[in-house]
């Protein structure tokens, strides 16, 4: 038998405290990482400039290879005004099972005036049996923007798993003017029940979220962006109070996510007037 | 048990014939002709409902707005409206909560003006935030309130199936009768749930109400 390549994945010390604070802020037009502190198992790579000075691309690393029970991650990222940044993760995050514990993850974002902030990380995998919660707050100021997304699978399913044990949670908040434009807490109990009712999962192991949040949205947008979906899942698009938000169920990651490119392509036209640019790490 | 005058108060708040237009909502039920095609199968989604879903939050909210109003803090009674805004799935929810809930407003001011109602007129106001305030001030009690709320809700979802599936009237009063427990348990649920603990599994609903919204002909509204 082979060794595991890397044991330390498998056994990844319990409660591992890890955060990560990430700056951004201009200077001259271009966008900085002005400041940047992390604590592992989180890390982050050089920023780097693959579509010029103006949008920083940072990717996020977990070192230990996935979230256990007991871990708490904290992650932090403040945009100065009129910053541009791009945020994503090198690899797809992994839910371990729990070992009778909660693996928390809080994200907090601040994103000021004229500033953009594209969070688009790779997809997570929850294991069945995991217990997990994220909570990620936005604050974006009167003029600023964010786009994000969440693909997440519900188990292992290439090796036939299915999400039936366990808790799931996801609280996103994104709120401007003091008021919550968008409040969506999402809660998938692990259950034979919810995992195959029409209500829940519907035995689709995938789902997906994308919005686009701190400005109005024409109503043909919601049929623009339905209208470049190619696929075999399910999807929905409707406009938020201040945005616009799309919903995946399905089967496929990679299908959710270039339902989701394609949005994002559209948006990143209309509002920034330029073209996307796919990290590398996505291995698209 | 309520008094009888708060009896009669929450047979008059919880009824179908309250003039809010409840009965054009189908809720995505209109979208999910593929899904729901039996008693047994909209039986199911009510349940999951009452169990994970939004109606589940929505009514965690209304005895929060029905709080609020008792003790006439109204910057909480502000707050929690804007909050249950935000978490509404789609437009056409949203929609429907302030249409509702407008429309209830409306009808107690033009019944017995007050200044709570008038504070909610000047916002877009969701259906159960007017419906505790007005539980608050007629003196129902925080349960009944809860089962009125979740009662009329079933009530009116198992209309619109009775026209869509569609479903004969005596199935559809049995299906309201069998839900009795599932509607106990989820009343005994909303009101010891911590505000932390205020989330829903929203896929199936979120979907089927995002495809009502592009749906080209229907009977309900969006």
């Amino acid at each position: 038998m082979n060794q595991p390549r890397s044991v330390s994945t498998k056994t990844a010390p319990t409660d591992w405290h890890g955060s990560l604070c990430l700056e951004f802020a201009t200077r001259q037009g271009a966008t900085q990482l002005s400041h940047s502190q992390a604590k592992a198992p989180l890390k982050t790579q050089r920023p780097f400039y693959p579509e010029g000075s103006e949008v920083c691309h940072s990717v996020i690393m977990h070192t230990a290879g996935g979230i256990v029970g007991g871990d708490r991650l904290s992650v932090n990222i403040c945009l100065k005004p009129n910053a541009q940044a791009l945020i994503t993760t090198a690899a797809a995050s992994k839910v371990y099972r729990t070992n009778g514990r909660e693996a928390r993850q809080m994200i907090h974002i601040d994103v000021a005036s004229g500033a953009c902030l594209e969070w688009l990380p790779q997809e997570t995998i929850v294991f069945n049996q995991a217990v997990y919660r994220q909570d990620m707050r936005v604050n974006l100021a009167p003029d600023a923007s964010w786009l994000g997304w969440e693909i997440t699978r519900f188990g292992r399913s290439a090796r036939g798993e299915r999400f039936i044990e366990g808790n799931w949670r996801s609280h996103t908040e994104v709120w401007q003017h003091d008021r919550p434009i968008w409040v969506d807490r999402q809660w998938l109990p692990g259950s034979e029940e919810v995992f195959t009712s029409p209500h829940g999962l519907a035995s689709s192991p995938v789902v997906a979220s994308f919005a686009w949040i701190g400005r109005s949205i024409e109503p043909e947008w919601v049929e623009k962006a339905r209208s470049v979906w190619v696929g075999n899942g399910e999807i929905g698009v409707t406009r938020l109070m201040s945005g616009l938000l799309c919903r995946y169920r399905g089967a496929s990651t990679m299908e959710a996510r270039q339902w989701l490119i394609e949005v994002w392509r559209l948006a990143r036209s209309e509002s920034l007037d330029r073209p996307i640019c796919i990290p590398r790490v996505w291995q698209l | 048990m309520p008094t009888n005058s708060a009896l009669r108060s929450l047979l008059q708040l919880a009824s179908p014939t309250l003039p809010v237009g409840a009965y054009s909502y189908s809720e995505g039920l209109e979208a999910l002709a593929d899904k729901i095609t039996s008693a047994a199968s909209l039986d199911h989604w009510l349940r999951q409902e009452l169990r994970y879903g939004a109606v589940r939050l929505e009514a965690a909210v209304m005895i929060r707005a029905y709080r609020s109003s008792l003790a006439q803090d109204f910057l909480a009674l502000t707050d929690w409206n804007r909050w249950l805004s935000a978490t509404r799935e789609t437009e056409e929810l949203r929609s429907q909560s302030w249409q509702m809930g407008r429309s209830l407003l409306r009808l107690i001011q033009d019944l017995q003006e007050n200044e709570i109602t008038t504070l909610l007129l000047k916002q877009d106001c969701n259906f159960a935030i007017a419906f505790g305030t007005v539980a608050a001030r007629w003196q129902i009690d925080e349960q009944s309130a809860t089962i009125g709320y979740l009662h009329s809700w079933a009530t009116n979802l198992i209309g619109a199936g009775i026209k869509l599936i569609p479903l004969g009237q005596t199935a559809g009063q049995r299906l309201l009768l069998e839900l009795d427990e599932e509607l106990d348990r989820a009343t005994q649920e909303i009101l010891t749930l911590q505000d932390d603990d205020l989330s829903s599994c929203g896929w199936g609903l979120s979907l089927a109400s995002m495809a009502h919204e592009t749906l080209y002909s229907r009977l309900f509204r969006s």
